[in-house]
Protein backbone atom coordinates (compact mmCIF):
# COMPACT_ATOMS: atom_id res chain seq x y z
CA UNK A 1 0.00 0.00 0.00
CA UNK A 2 2.82 2.55 0.93
CA UNK A 3 4.62 1.34 -2.19
CA UNK A 4 1.87 2.22 -4.39
CA UNK A 5 1.56 5.56 -2.73
CA UNK A 6 4.88 6.17 -3.48
CA UNK A 7 4.67 5.10 -6.94
CA UNK A 8 1.42 7.23 -7.05
CA UNK A 9 3.27 10.45 -5.97
CA UNK A 10 6.23 9.63 -8.27
CA UNK A 11 3.98 9.06 -11.08
CA UNK A 12 2.14 12.03 -10.60
CA UNK A 13 5.45 14.25 -10.48
CA UNK A 14 6.60 12.74 -13.82
CA UNK A 15 3.51 13.66 -14.80
CA UNK A 16 3.42 17.21 -13.55
CA UNK A 17 7.49 17.04 -15.55
CA UNK A 18 5.81 16.48 -18.51
CA UNK A 19 3.22 19.27 -18.07
CA UNK A 20 5.85 22.09 -17.30
CA UNK A 21 8.11 21.05 -19.95
CA UNK A 22 5.18 20.42 -22.55
CA UNK A 23 4.81 24.50 -21.65
CA UNK A 24 8.10 25.44 -21.97
CA UNK A 25 8.72 23.99 -25.50
CA UNK A 26 5.16 25.14 -26.63
CA UNK A 27 6.44 29.04 -25.47
CA UNK A 28 9.31 28.23 -27.36
CA UNK A 29 8.12 27.64 -30.28
CA UNK A 30 5.43 30.38 -30.39
CA UNK A 31 8.40 32.58 -29.32
CA UNK A 32 11.55 31.90 -30.90
CA UNK A 33 11.86 31.78 -34.75
CA UNK A 34 15.09 29.21 -35.06
CA UNK A 35 13.32 27.01 -33.20
CA UNK A 36 10.06 27.40 -33.94
CA UNK A 37 11.40 26.84 -37.83
CA UNK A 38 13.22 23.44 -36.65
CA UNK A 39 10.44 22.09 -35.26
CA UNK A 40 8.17 22.77 -38.20
CA UNK A 41 10.53 20.94 -40.54
CA UNK A 42 11.29 18.44 -37.86
CA UNK A 43 7.24 17.75 -38.09
CA UNK A 44 7.00 18.09 -41.81
CA UNK A 45 9.99 15.35 -42.27
CA UNK A 46 7.95 13.22 -40.60
CA UNK A 47 4.54 13.52 -41.83
CA UNK A 48 6.23 13.78 -45.05
CA UNK A 49 7.71 10.34 -44.46
CA UNK A 50 4.32 8.97 -43.01
CA UNK A 51 2.16 10.36 -46.22
CA UNK A 52 4.61 8.86 -48.98
CA UNK A 53 4.53 5.80 -47.09
CA UNK A 54 1.00 5.93 -47.39
CA UNK A 55 0.20 6.94 -50.72
CA UNK A 56 2.87 4.80 -52.06
CA UNK A 57 0.40 1.86 -50.51
CA UNK A 58 -2.57 3.42 -51.97
CA UNK A 59 -1.37 3.37 -54.87
CA UNK A 60 -2.03 0.43 -55.92
CA UNK A 61 -5.71 0.10 -54.49
CA UNK A 62 -6.61 2.90 -57.38
CA UNK A 63 -4.70 1.29 -60.09
CA UNK A 64 -7.58 0.67 -62.09
CA UNK A 65 -8.95 3.94 -61.15
CA UNK A 66 -5.83 5.29 -62.90
CA UNK A 67 -5.87 3.01 -65.98
CA UNK A 68 -9.44 4.26 -66.80
CA UNK A 69 -8.44 7.74 -65.98
CA UNK A 70 -5.02 7.13 -68.56
CA UNK A 71 -7.19 5.56 -71.32
CA UNK A 72 -9.77 8.56 -70.90
CA UNK A 73 -7.51 11.43 -71.60
CA UNK A 74 -5.25 8.84 -74.15
CA UNK A 75 -8.22 9.06 -76.52
CA UNK A 76 -8.74 13.06 -76.27
CA UNK A 77 -5.27 13.36 -77.13
CA UNK A 78 -5.38 11.01 -79.93
CA UNK A 79 -8.43 13.22 -81.20
CA UNK A 80 -6.79 16.40 -80.66
CA UNK A 81 -3.53 14.80 -82.68
CA UNK A 82 -5.84 13.80 -85.13
CA UNK A 83 -7.24 17.59 -85.57
CA UNK A 84 -3.96 19.05 -84.90
CA UNK A 85 -2.30 16.86 -88.09
CA UNK A 86 -5.42 18.19 -90.49
CA UNK A 87 -4.58 21.43 -89.51
CA UNK A 88 -0.41 20.51 -90.29
CA UNK A 89 -1.38 19.53 -93.46
CA UNK A 90 -3.36 22.44 -94.33
CA UNK A 91 -0.28 24.46 -93.26
CA UNK A 92 2.05 22.95 -95.16
CA UNK A 93 0.36 22.62 -98.40
CA UNK A 94 0.12 26.88 -98.04
CA UNK A 95 3.55 27.24 -97.13
CA UNK A 96 4.50 24.88 -100.14
CA UNK A 97 5.78 21.56 -97.93
CA UNK A 98 8.60 24.10 -96.53
CA UNK A 99 7.76 22.74 -93.13
CA UNK A 100 9.02 19.03 -93.65
CA UNK A 101 12.63 20.97 -94.78
CA UNK A 102 14.70 19.71 -91.88
CA UNK A 103 17.23 22.47 -92.50
CA UNK A 104 15.01 25.64 -91.48
CA UNK A 105 12.89 26.00 -87.79
CA UNK A 106 9.88 28.16 -87.31
CA UNK A 107 9.03 30.86 -85.03
CA UNK A 108 5.51 32.13 -84.54
CA UNK A 109 4.75 35.61 -84.19
CA UNK A 110 2.70 38.37 -84.21
CA UNK A 111 2.80 41.66 -86.68
CA UNK A 112 2.65 44.51 -84.20
CA UNK A 113 3.58 47.65 -86.39
CA UNK A 114 3.37 47.62 -90.19
CA UNK A 115 3.57 49.75 -92.92
CA UNK A 116 3.19 50.11 -96.81
CA UNK A 117 2.76 53.05 -97.75
CA UNK A 118 6.41 54.19 -97.90
CA UNK A 119 9.37 53.29 -100.01
CA UNK A 120 11.16 52.18 -96.78
CA UNK A 121 8.25 49.82 -95.48
CA UNK A 122 9.11 47.86 -92.08
CA UNK A 123 7.64 45.17 -89.83
CA UNK A 124 7.83 45.16 -85.84
CA UNK A 125 6.85 41.77 -84.70
CA UNK A 126 6.20 40.43 -81.02
CA UNK A 127 9.30 38.30 -81.12
CA UNK A 128 12.93 38.81 -80.30
CA UNK A 129 16.36 37.81 -79.00
CA UNK A 130 14.32 35.85 -75.88
CA UNK A 131 12.81 33.81 -78.90
CA UNK A 132 15.41 33.15 -80.67
CA UNK A 133 15.12 35.41 -83.32
CA UNK A 134 18.98 36.86 -84.72
CA UNK A 135 19.40 39.24 -87.71
CA UNK A 136 19.08 38.42 -91.01
CA UNK A 137 16.39 35.44 -90.33
CA UNK A 138 13.52 35.26 -92.95
CA UNK A 139 9.81 35.84 -92.28
CA UNK A 140 7.32 34.28 -93.70
CA UNK A 141 3.25 33.91 -94.11
CA UNK A 142 1.28 30.97 -95.03
CA UNK A 143 0.44 33.52 -98.10
CA UNK A 144 4.46 33.79 -98.93
CA UNK A 145 7.84 35.77 -98.32
CA UNK A 146 7.68 39.24 -95.77
CA UNK A 147 10.81 40.28 -95.32
CA UNK A 148 14.21 39.57 -93.02
CA UNK A 149 14.56 40.66 -90.01
CA UNK A 150 16.67 43.80 -89.61
CA UNK A 151 16.90 44.43 -85.78
CA UNK A 152 16.51 42.57 -82.41
CA UNK A 153 15.60 43.54 -78.74
CA UNK A 154 14.95 41.21 -76.68
CA UNK A 155 11.08 41.18 -77.10
CA UNK A 156 10.74 42.85 -80.51
CA UNK A 157 12.10 42.73 -84.01
CA UNK A 158 12.20 44.81 -86.78
CA UNK A 159 11.89 43.55 -89.99
CA UNK A 160 12.62 44.80 -93.60
CA UNK A 161 9.46 44.30 -95.76
CA UNK A 162 9.33 43.06 -99.11
CA UNK A 163 7.95 46.24 -100.02
CA UNK A 164 11.14 47.99 -99.21
CA UNK A 165 13.09 49.18 -102.22
CA UNK A 166 16.44 48.08 -100.16
CA UNK A 167 15.48 44.59 -100.53
CA UNK A 168 16.25 42.24 -103.01
CA UNK A 169 15.95 38.43 -102.34
CA UNK A 170 16.42 35.07 -104.65
CA UNK A 171 13.38 34.26 -106.11
CA UNK A 172 12.78 31.70 -109.52
CA UNK A 173 10.10 30.47 -111.53
CA UNK A 174 8.70 27.35 -110.22
CA UNK A 175 7.96 25.79 -113.40
CA UNK A 176 11.39 26.78 -115.21
CA UNK A 177 13.47 26.70 -112.59
CA UNK A 178 15.46 29.89 -113.30
CA UNK A 179 16.05 32.08 -111.21
CA UNK A 180 16.31 36.00 -111.10
CA UNK A 181 16.01 38.67 -108.01
CA UNK A 182 13.43 40.12 -107.17
CA UNK A 183 12.30 43.82 -105.45
CA UNK A 184 9.95 46.27 -105.09
CA UNK A 185 9.80 49.42 -107.22
CA UNK A 186 8.12 51.16 -104.35
CA UNK A 187 5.07 51.83 -106.64
CA UNK A 188 1.80 49.33 -106.02
CA UNK A 189 2.11 47.29 -102.90
CA UNK A 190 0.52 44.08 -104.77
CA UNK A 191 3.26 43.85 -107.24
CA UNK A 192 6.98 43.50 -106.71
CA UNK A 193 9.91 42.97 -110.00
CA UNK A 194 11.39 40.43 -111.22
CA UNK A 195 14.81 40.61 -113.13
CA UNK A 196 17.44 38.59 -114.46
CA UNK A 197 15.64 36.16 -116.48
CA UNK A 198 16.92 35.67 -119.64
CA UNK A 199 15.02 36.32 -123.03
CA UNK A 200 15.22 32.45 -123.89
CA UNK A 201 12.98 31.58 -121.04
CA UNK A 202 9.51 31.53 -121.83
CA UNK A 203 7.55 33.13 -119.12
CA UNK A 204 4.22 33.03 -119.41
CA UNK A 205 1.55 35.39 -117.33
CA UNK A 206 0.35 33.13 -114.40
CA UNK A 207 3.46 31.14 -114.11
CA UNK A 208 4.45 30.90 -110.33
CA UNK A 209 7.70 32.47 -108.46
CA UNK A 210 8.80 31.04 -105.49
CA UNK A 211 12.13 31.27 -103.42
CA UNK A 212 15.16 29.85 -104.81
CA UNK A 213 16.66 28.85 -101.77
CA UNK A 214 19.94 29.91 -102.69
CA UNK A 215 20.94 32.29 -99.67
CA UNK A 216 20.12 30.93 -96.40
CA UNK A 217 17.87 33.13 -95.29
CA UNK A 218 14.43 31.20 -96.83
CA UNK A 219 13.99 28.06 -97.62
CA UNK A 220 13.36 27.03 -101.33
CA UNK A 221 9.96 26.80 -102.73
CA UNK A 222 8.49 29.08 -100.74
CA UNK A 223 5.38 30.61 -102.86
CA UNK A 224 5.71 34.69 -103.29
CA UNK A 225 3.29 35.23 -106.42
CA UNK A 226 2.09 34.82 -110.11
CA UNK A 227 3.60 36.21 -113.65
CA UNK A 228 1.07 39.65 -114.22
CA UNK A 229 3.06 41.17 -117.55
CA UNK A 230 5.73 40.45 -119.02
CA UNK A 231 7.79 43.36 -121.02
CA UNK A 232 11.31 43.97 -121.77
CA UNK A 233 11.48 43.34 -125.38
CA UNK A 234 14.83 43.47 -127.02
CA UNK A 235 16.58 43.30 -123.72
CA UNK A 236 18.72 40.11 -122.22
CA UNK A 237 16.56 39.66 -119.96
CA UNK A 238 13.09 39.68 -119.09
CA UNK A 239 11.10 42.88 -116.76
CA UNK A 240 8.59 40.78 -115.34
CA UNK A 241 6.02 42.15 -112.61
CA UNK A 242 4.42 39.52 -109.81
CA UNK A 243 1.55 39.96 -108.00
CA UNK A 244 2.11 38.93 -104.52
CA UNK A 245 0.29 36.49 -103.08
CA UNK A 246 0.45 38.09 -99.86
CA UNK A 247 -1.57 41.21 -98.78
CA UNK A 248 0.62 43.13 -96.80
CA UNK A 249 -2.25 45.23 -95.40
CA UNK A 250 -3.99 42.34 -93.76
CA UNK A 251 -0.84 40.83 -92.18
CA UNK A 252 -1.11 39.50 -88.21
CA UNK A 253 0.59 36.07 -88.27
CA UNK A 254 3.81 35.26 -89.28
CA UNK A 255 6.02 32.77 -88.84
CA UNK A 256 10.45 33.64 -88.56
CA UNK A 257 12.67 31.65 -90.39
CA UNK A 258 15.49 29.78 -88.29
CA UNK A 259 18.34 28.34 -90.49
CA UNK A 260 19.60 25.67 -88.48
CA UNK A 261 22.79 24.93 -90.24
CA UNK A 262 23.12 28.86 -91.31
CA UNK A 263 26.78 28.70 -89.69
CA UNK A 264 28.14 26.02 -91.67
CA UNK A 265 26.72 26.66 -95.24
CA UNK A 266 28.05 30.13 -94.47
CA UNK A 267 31.18 29.25 -93.68
CA UNK A 268 31.61 26.81 -96.36
CA UNK A 269 30.24 29.67 -98.95
CA UNK A 270 32.55 32.01 -97.56
CA UNK A 271 36.02 30.26 -97.76
CA UNK A 272 34.91 29.00 -100.99
CA UNK A 273 33.81 31.62 -103.15
CA UNK A 274 36.05 34.07 -105.26
CA UNK A 275 35.45 37.72 -105.38
CA UNK B 1 8.67 27.92 7.75
CA UNK B 2 8.21 31.52 7.04
CA UNK B 3 11.51 31.97 8.01
CA UNK B 4 12.73 29.79 4.99
CA UNK B 5 10.40 31.72 2.36
CA UNK B 6 11.77 34.89 3.04
CA UNK B 7 15.59 33.17 2.79
CA UNK B 8 14.80 32.09 -0.30
CA UNK B 9 12.97 34.44 -1.66
CA UNK B 10 16.12 36.85 -1.09
CA UNK B 11 18.14 34.19 -2.49
CA UNK B 12 15.87 34.10 -5.60
CA UNK B 13 16.28 37.36 -6.12
CA UNK B 14 19.83 37.89 -5.40
CA UNK B 15 20.91 34.99 -7.72
CA UNK B 16 18.39 36.33 -10.53
CA UNK B 17 19.90 39.98 -10.21
CA UNK B 18 23.82 38.31 -10.07
CA UNK B 19 22.78 36.07 -13.30
CA UNK B 20 21.35 38.79 -15.18
CA UNK B 21 23.19 42.04 -14.57
CA UNK B 22 26.57 40.03 -13.97
CA UNK B 23 26.84 37.16 -15.20
CA UNK B 24 25.09 37.21 -18.65
CA UNK B 25 27.73 40.07 -19.45
CA UNK B 26 30.72 38.11 -18.89
CA UNK B 27 32.19 37.04 -22.12
CA UNK B 28 34.22 34.02 -21.47
CA UNK B 29 35.96 32.74 -24.98
CA UNK B 30 32.21 32.67 -26.16
CA UNK B 31 32.09 28.92 -25.42
CA UNK B 32 31.69 29.48 -21.76
CA UNK B 33 28.50 30.63 -20.10
CA UNK B 34 28.27 29.84 -16.49
CA UNK B 35 24.20 30.52 -15.37
CA UNK B 36 24.81 30.07 -11.41
CA UNK B 37 21.25 30.93 -10.73
CA UNK B 38 20.50 26.63 -11.29
CA UNK B 39 22.18 26.93 -7.47
CA UNK B 40 18.64 28.12 -6.08
CA UNK B 41 17.38 24.93 -7.35
CA UNK B 42 19.94 22.95 -6.00
CA UNK B 43 19.66 24.65 -2.56
CA UNK B 44 15.87 24.15 -1.71
CA UNK B 45 15.27 22.04 0.87
CA UNK B 46 15.16 18.43 1.26
CA UNK B 47 11.62 17.90 2.40
CA UNK B 48 10.14 20.63 -0.58
CA UNK B 49 7.10 18.27 -2.56
CA UNK B 50 7.72 17.06 -6.17
CA UNK B 51 5.00 19.83 -7.41
CA UNK B 52 6.30 22.58 -5.56
CA UNK B 53 10.02 22.06 -6.91
CA UNK B 54 8.85 21.69 -10.46
CA UNK B 55 6.64 24.67 -10.66
CA UNK B 56 9.61 26.62 -8.86
CA UNK B 57 11.97 25.27 -11.26
CA UNK B 58 9.65 26.65 -14.06
CA UNK B 59 9.64 30.08 -12.25
CA UNK B 60 13.03 29.98 -11.93
CA UNK B 61 13.44 29.41 -15.73
CA UNK B 62 10.80 32.02 -16.55
CA UNK B 63 12.25 34.53 -15.03
CA UNK B 64 15.87 34.20 -16.22
CA UNK B 65 14.20 33.45 -19.64
CA UNK B 66 11.71 37.07 -19.95
CA UNK B 67 14.90 38.83 -18.89
CA UNK B 68 17.21 36.94 -21.47
CA UNK B 69 13.94 36.70 -24.28
CA UNK B 70 14.61 33.19 -24.40
CA UNK B 71 11.25 31.98 -23.72
CA UNK B 72 11.17 28.24 -22.79
CA UNK B 73 14.81 27.10 -23.20
CA UNK B 74 16.01 28.08 -19.61
CA UNK B 75 12.67 26.63 -18.25
CA UNK B 76 12.48 23.24 -20.03
CA UNK B 77 16.08 23.04 -18.85
CA UNK B 78 15.97 23.93 -15.44
CA UNK B 79 12.29 21.96 -14.88
CA UNK B 80 14.14 19.12 -16.56
CA UNK B 81 16.80 19.89 -13.55
CA UNK B 82 13.98 19.79 -10.70
CA UNK B 83 12.71 16.69 -11.95
CA UNK B 84 15.97 15.13 -11.81
CA UNK B 85 17.10 16.58 -8.32
CA UNK B 86 14.83 13.80 -6.14
CA UNK B 87 16.36 11.31 -8.08
CA UNK B 88 19.81 12.56 -7.41
CA UNK B 89 19.47 12.73 -3.94
CA UNK B 90 18.26 9.27 -3.36
CA UNK B 91 21.11 8.21 -5.91
CA UNK B 92 23.56 10.17 -3.27
CA UNK B 93 21.57 9.33 -0.05
CA UNK B 94 23.65 7.29 2.82
CA UNK B 95 21.72 4.69 4.22
CA UNK B 96 21.70 7.03 7.37
CA UNK B 97 20.78 10.20 6.63
CA UNK B 98 17.61 9.28 4.36
CA UNK B 99 15.51 12.23 6.87
CA UNK B 100 17.65 14.87 6.58
CA UNK B 101 16.66 18.37 7.74
CA UNK B 102 17.51 21.31 5.93
CA UNK B 103 18.68 21.36 2.74
CA UNK B 104 22.17 20.13 0.76
CA UNK B 105 25.29 22.41 1.41
CA UNK B 106 28.95 22.18 1.07
CA UNK B 107 29.43 22.36 4.40
CA UNK B 108 26.79 20.24 5.39
CA UNK B 109 27.46 17.13 3.15
CA UNK B 110 31.13 17.31 2.29
CA UNK B 111 33.31 18.52 -0.50
CA UNK B 112 33.27 15.18 -2.23
CA UNK B 113 29.24 14.59 -2.25
CA UNK B 114 28.58 18.22 -2.79
CA UNK B 115 30.93 18.05 -5.39
CA UNK B 116 29.14 15.18 -7.20
CA UNK B 117 25.66 16.24 -6.27
CA UNK B 118 26.47 20.10 -8.29
CA UNK B 119 28.52 18.45 -11.01
CA UNK B 120 25.98 16.07 -12.73
CA UNK B 121 23.28 18.33 -12.21
CA UNK B 122 24.64 21.64 -13.36
CA UNK B 123 25.74 18.91 -16.22
CA UNK B 124 21.88 17.72 -17.27
CA UNK B 125 21.21 21.31 -16.55
CA UNK B 126 23.98 22.65 -19.43
CA UNK B 127 23.21 19.59 -21.65
CA UNK B 128 19.29 20.05 -22.10
CA UNK B 129 19.88 23.81 -22.11
CA UNK B 130 22.58 24.08 -24.76
CA UNK B 131 21.05 21.38 -27.07
CA UNK B 132 17.63 23.08 -26.94
CA UNK B 133 19.57 26.51 -27.66
CA UNK B 134 21.63 24.49 -31.00
CA UNK B 135 18.13 22.52 -31.71
CA UNK B 136 20.19 20.13 -33.94
CA UNK B 137 22.42 17.14 -33.74
CA UNK B 138 24.44 17.87 -36.08
CA UNK B 139 26.67 20.40 -34.47
CA UNK B 140 26.97 17.16 -31.70
CA UNK B 141 29.95 17.27 -30.55
CA UNK B 142 30.70 21.42 -30.48
CA UNK B 143 27.69 21.68 -28.40
CA UNK B 144 28.93 19.02 -25.77
CA UNK B 145 32.06 20.45 -25.65
CA UNK B 146 30.19 24.46 -25.02
CA UNK B 147 28.19 22.26 -22.03
CA UNK B 148 31.08 20.55 -20.83
CA UNK B 149 33.18 23.45 -20.66
CA UNK B 150 30.20 25.79 -19.30
CA UNK B 151 29.28 23.11 -16.79
CA UNK B 152 32.83 23.07 -15.14
CA UNK B 153 32.88 27.15 -15.08
CA UNK B 154 29.08 27.57 -13.64
CA UNK B 155 30.26 24.53 -10.86
CA UNK B 156 33.38 26.20 -10.16
CA UNK B 157 31.16 29.93 -9.32
CA UNK B 158 29.05 27.65 -7.32
CA UNK B 159 31.85 26.65 -5.22
CA UNK B 160 32.95 30.09 -4.84
CA UNK B 161 29.38 31.14 -4.10
CA UNK B 162 28.55 28.54 -1.35
CA UNK B 163 32.33 29.23 0.20
CA UNK B 164 31.35 32.93 0.25
CA UNK B 165 28.32 33.19 1.35
CA UNK B 166 27.71 29.58 3.32
CA UNK B 167 29.64 30.33 6.03
CA UNK B 168 27.10 30.61 9.07
CA UNK B 169 25.73 27.30 8.27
Amino acid sequence: MNSLIRFIVRYQFFLLFLVLETFSFWLLSTHSYYQSTKLEDATRTLTGFASTRISNATKYLKLAETNEHLAQSNLELRNQLAALNTRYDLLRNKLGDTLVEPNYSYTLAKVVNNSINKQYNYLTLNVGKDHGVKKEMGVVSSQGVIGIVAGVSSNYSTVISLLNVDLKISAKLKRTNHFGSLYWDGKNYREVLLTDVPQHVAVSIGDTVVTSGYSAIFPADINLGTISSVEGKGSNFHNLKVKLFADFKQLSSVWVVSPKLESEREDLENTTTLR
Amino acid sequence: MVKDIVKYSGLFVLLILLQIFILNNIQLSGYINPYLYVLFILLLPYEIAGWALLIVGLLTGLTIDTFMNTYGMHSSATIFLAFLRPYMLRMLADREDVDKKGNPSLSGNGFVWFLKYVSILVFAHHLMLFFIEAFSFSTFFSTLWRTLLSSVTTTIFIFIAMLLFDKKQ
